[in-house]
């Protein structure tokens, strides 16, 4: 799977997450750029992306990501 | 009540309790909420709506997912994050309620399990099932 690919997947994923088809992603995106993405539901993401992904993230890092491409960049190395 | 640990947890582990549908709750779940609905509080409302008795309140039952979590599993050191709930089929006053919970997943980042969560009557029937996400305190 390629980045677009990972990319679309994740999409999707914060689409379900956050039910709102109108969240665009890029690599720059944060928490502050999405109403309702608080603590709970960065568990909830989490935990999504694992599923859909077949892996786990480290506590390392969950606590390093600071945006969407860093998120990417872990699933990329998963890959 | 139980006192597990996250680290005593695993995956697949299982708790249940029964409890009973009484007259007693839906009085006190109607006063708590002011959910006079007819279809949980009239007998005869409900009998015209094809039910044999009063319909309970689908978030009474759900309000037993309260007491899985913090009563049995993890127990003591619950904080519920998360619940997402199906109503399968109604549940009626007098009905025996058979509750079962099954850790799917330890989340060790944030120290939560996911727990599936499995409703059933008296005769064996699911009539309402949750996912539920529930941290483990320290």
């Amino acid at each position: 799977m390629n980045r677009n690919e990972i990319l679309d997947k994740v999409t999707q994923i914060f689409h379900d997450v956050f039910d709102d088809d109108s969240i665009v992603l890029t690599d720059e995106t944060t928490a502050k750029d999405i109403d309702d993405w608080d603590s709970l539901t960065h568990i909830t993401l989490i935990s999504e992306i694992e599923e859909a992904f077949n892996m786990k993230f480290s506590m390392k890092d969950v606590l390093g990501m600071k945006n969407v491409g860093e998120m990417l960049d872990i699933l990329e190395q998963h890959q | 009540m139980n006192h597990y640990t996250y680290d005593e947890i695993e995956v697949g582990h299982e708790e249940s309790f029964s409890t009973v549908i009484t007259e007693e709750m839906m009085s006190s779940f109607r006063n708590i909420t002011g959910d006079e609905n007819p279809l949980h509080n009239t007998k005869h409302y409900a009998e015209s709506k094809g039910y044999p008795t009063n319909v309970c309140f689908g978030m009474l039952t759900a309000s037993f997912l309260s007491t899985m979590a913090g009563v049995y599993l993890p127990g003591e050191r619950s904080l519920i994050h998360r619940v997402e709930t199906d109503f399968v089929s109604p549940v009626l006053l007098g009905d025996t309620l058979n509750i079962t919970a099954k850790v799917q997943k330890k989340m060790d980042t944030f120290r939560a399990i996911v727990l599936h969560v499995s409703f059933k009557n008296q005769n064996g029937l699911e009539v309402c099932r949750a996912k539920m996400r529930v941290g483990v305190l320290d």
